[in-house]
């Protein structure tokens, strides 16, 4: 074996890390590990000259290891790898200590945060002894995509795709595109029409010979990976197989139902209406009561089920600026009614929205705050005396007052939940979930619309409340996405898949029964296990699982895995022992 | 000098880790006791690790995988559920409280979870108190 030289860079990451880690003293304590040439440590890793350093170090001490004590891996390991590549390194070679996420900002301890930083560099360092040079694999990208979700989302990112010339399947689960878009009659703040807007762009959907529309279509299972993946779907009673290269998941979003909060009365008093509800009205051209009145008095209640522990935390982002419209549209509709607007927080963010909430606050519109947690507003039906159909009782929050307000027709606005599909297309597509439901990004700032998933993306509402121009903008940059990986015709693929040792399979087959891909098939005239590195997705639980130690999850073998452990608790001891 | 537990946690790639990672990225603060390491999976936490971890001076270890029906891999994390149950009877035949190995379940949205299971954990080893199987590894040999 040749003579291991490994460098080891010990990151800043500014004042992130070396606030409560002693990057110095990490470095000169690692330098004295068997193998290690060279310890430095530098303010930022992860810069062009972070990088250069290393590269430079590759070269000047023949360096063939590379570790790096900074961030997660998740964030910055192929930056790191790429460096090594230019070095002329394989990129495999190396290996990152994560002392910021798991160290410097989530111990308060400097000392002992120095100690542990210490220990997980030895056993980056005992682990990266035994890395490998692996070979990377490319495969060919199947051009077509698939679609999930034909709302503003879905079609925008196919009409993107399809009009660069690639074939997209936009499959949709109900009877027509449009999504929940389609639903609302004006944009906000700028009131445009959702029904002209939406209208054109399924009449250029349809009129697309590179989109193929499924309606009344679902996914109910998925093959494949990255470049390749297949799917059937039934489409007129036939099965249907499709094969794409690319997936974006646009399935949108659910209205919170307001039945479960007892004070607002939903579905029982019949004048209060949800804020779909409400926008099916002003698309019908009338603002009424159930029976045919025009209201004296509008309310619009803000907040419901969004910004309240008991349903959801988050803050739904379209209300505010939803409401201000109502409130608008009311007062063009019915020049002589009292507006209400209760709102917890007035948060209508976002081009235009300030200024709507100003236009509207001169319009004679009477803005009420209560607040979220002591109490929400609560709504009853009037008395014969009352000239209205409904009080509604609050504390007003600015005043300190507890006050009532007349009510013809009250106004809900609904917060935006994960839709009812998503936890069953989240298990389909290898998509991650947050707790709420909606799909999580690969990395919230540096990676929003790309998933956990090679090869599947997300857009809209499905990720997180959006409005229709920021989901827009996602779905584009998802087509941007697809369309790289499809114009360069192939991607580089992870190559960490297992490896059967032939001298060592007995032909158990254990393997075969816990692989989860059916990667592994049965060689009858070897009488040993073969792995389809094709198929497989590198989990490694067959090599954890094989009882002669045949199977080698590569990247991840046992002698790596346990060189890091004895690396980690080796220093811990030592330390402690000082 | 009071016991400072030594802990070695396997986490998964996919949400565990990256629920860690929220833990630091959300400023949250937890026991300093744990030392991380990453696999890409539940599944391929070897025994062999968990035992070797104990044998080199763990006082405790602590698995973390996906939520049931969330693994990436489909189903890895069942299959450490089924090991996890094995070796916990198997470590207290060899002399090691079961409790010392702990298996949960975090999703990568579950940071405070995971910084709450971390300083609870390594609250229930320092009870326990040092495990005691390294010296008796260190003795027979």
């Amino acid at each position: 074996m040749e003579e291991v030289r490994i460098g080891v860079y010990v990151c800043w990451c500014g004042n992130n890390i070396a606030k409560m880690v002693d990057v110095q003293d990490v470095a000169m304590e690692v330098e004295t590990l068997p193998n290690v040439v060279i310890a430095r440590d530098y303010k930022y890793m992860c810069s062009d000259p972070g990088q250069d350093l290393i590269i430079s170090d590759i070269k000047k001490h023949r360096l063939n290891r590379v570790v790096v004590s900074a961030c997660s891996p998740r964030i910055h390991e192929l930056t790191f790898r790429k460096a090594l590549e230019h070095a002329g390194l394989n990129p495999y070679m190396f290996e990152m200590a994560n002392i910021r996420e798991h160290v410097s900002w989530v111990h308060n301890d400097r000392e002992e945060a120095t100690r542990k930083a210490k220990s997980l560099v030895a056993a980056a360092i005992n682990r990266v002894c035994w890395h490998e040079s692996l070979e990377k694999r490319s495969v060919e990208i199947n051009p077509a995509t698939l679609i999930i979700g034909g709302g503003i989302s879905g079609i925008t990112a196919a009409l993107e795709i399809a009009d660069a010339g690639k074939q997209v399947y936009l499959v949709e689960k109900s009877a027509q595109l449009g999504g929940f878009a389609s639903k609302m009659c004006l944009t906000s703040p700028f009131m445009y029409s959702t029904t002209q807007m939406i209208r054109a762009k399924i009449n250029k959907v349809m009129n697309n010979p590179n989109i193929q529309v499924l309606l009344n279509t679902q996914i109910e299972e998925l093959s494949g990976y990255l470049g390749n993946f297949t799917t059937t779907v039934s489409e007129d009673g036939r099965d249907l197989e499709l094969k794409f290269g690319n997936i974006i998941v646009t399935i949108g979003l659910k209205a919170f139902d307001p039945s479960v909060i007892e004070n607002y009365k939903y579905g029982i008093l019949p004048d209060v209406v949800t804020s779909l509800e409400f926008e099916g009205m002003l698309k019908a051209g009338k603002i009424e009561t159930r029976d045919g009145r025009i209201p004296r008095h509008v309310a619009v209640i803000h907040c419901v089920g969004s910004r309240n522990a008991t349903y959801h935390d988050y803050c739904s982002r379209l209300c505010c600026k939803n409401a201000l419209k109502y409130a608008n549209m009311v007062r063009a509709a019915i020049p002589g009614a009292n507006i209400f607007e209760m709102y917890a927080d007035m948060r209508a963010m976002g081009n235009g929205c300030e200024e709507l909430y100003s236009v509207t606050s001169k319009k004679n519109v009477m803005f009420l705050m209560f607040d979220q947690h002591n109490g929400l507003p609560e709504i009853r039906k009037a008395g014969p005396k009352d000239n209205c159909d409904m009080i509604i009782e609050l504390d007003e929050k600015l005043s300190g007052e507890r006050i009532e307000v007349p009510a013809d027709l009250v106004i809900l606005m609904v917060a935006i939940e994960a839709h009812e599909e998503a936890k069953r297309l989240a298990q389909v597509t290898g998509v991650s979930m947050c707790g709420n439901q909606f799909f999580i990004e690969r990395h919230p700032k540096l990676d929003p619309v790309a998933t956990t998933t090679d090869g599947v993306y997300v857009a809209g509402s499905c990720q997180a409340p959006k409005d229709i121009p920021d989901s827009v903008a996602q779905a584009r940059a998802a087509a941007a996405r697809v369309l790289c990986t499809i114009s360069k015709g192939n991607v580089e693929v992870e190559v960490t898949t297992a490896e059967v040792n032939e001298d060592r399979c007995c032909g158990c087959q254990t393997c075969i029964s816990v692989c989860p891909y059916t990667a592994i098939t049965f060689d009858e005239e070897k009488s040993v296990s073969v792995v389809n590195e094709v198929l497989c997705k590198g989990c490694g639980t067959c090599g954890s699982t094989c009882p002669t130690g045949a199977i080698r999850a590569q990247h991840f073998t046992d002698l790596q895995i346990l060189s890091q452990i004895d690396g980690l608790l080796e220093k811990s001891m030592e330390l402690k022992e000082v | 000098m009071e016991f400072e537990p030594t802990i070695v946690s396997f986490l998964c790639n996919w949400c565990s880790y990256t629920g860690a990672d929220l833990a630091g990225t959300s400023r949250l603060k937890y026991a300093h006791n744990i030392r991380i390491i990453r696999t890409m999976c539940s599944g391929r936490v070897d025994p062999t690790f968990v035992l070797e971890s104990f044998k080199k001076g763990a006082d405790g270890i602590l698995i973390c995988g996906c939520h049931p029906g969330d693994c990436h891999y489909h189903e890895g994390n069942y299959k450490c559920l089924r090991r996890y149950h094995l070796l916990k009877k198997y470590i207290k035949q060899m002399g090691i409280e079961p409790e010392r190995l702990h298996l949960e379940w975090i999703s990568a949205s579950e940071g405070k979870q995971f910084a709450e299971l971390v300083d609870r954990f390594t609250g229930s080893i320092r009870e326990l108190g040092p495990s005691r199987i390294k010296e008796v590894v260190n003795t027979l040999s």
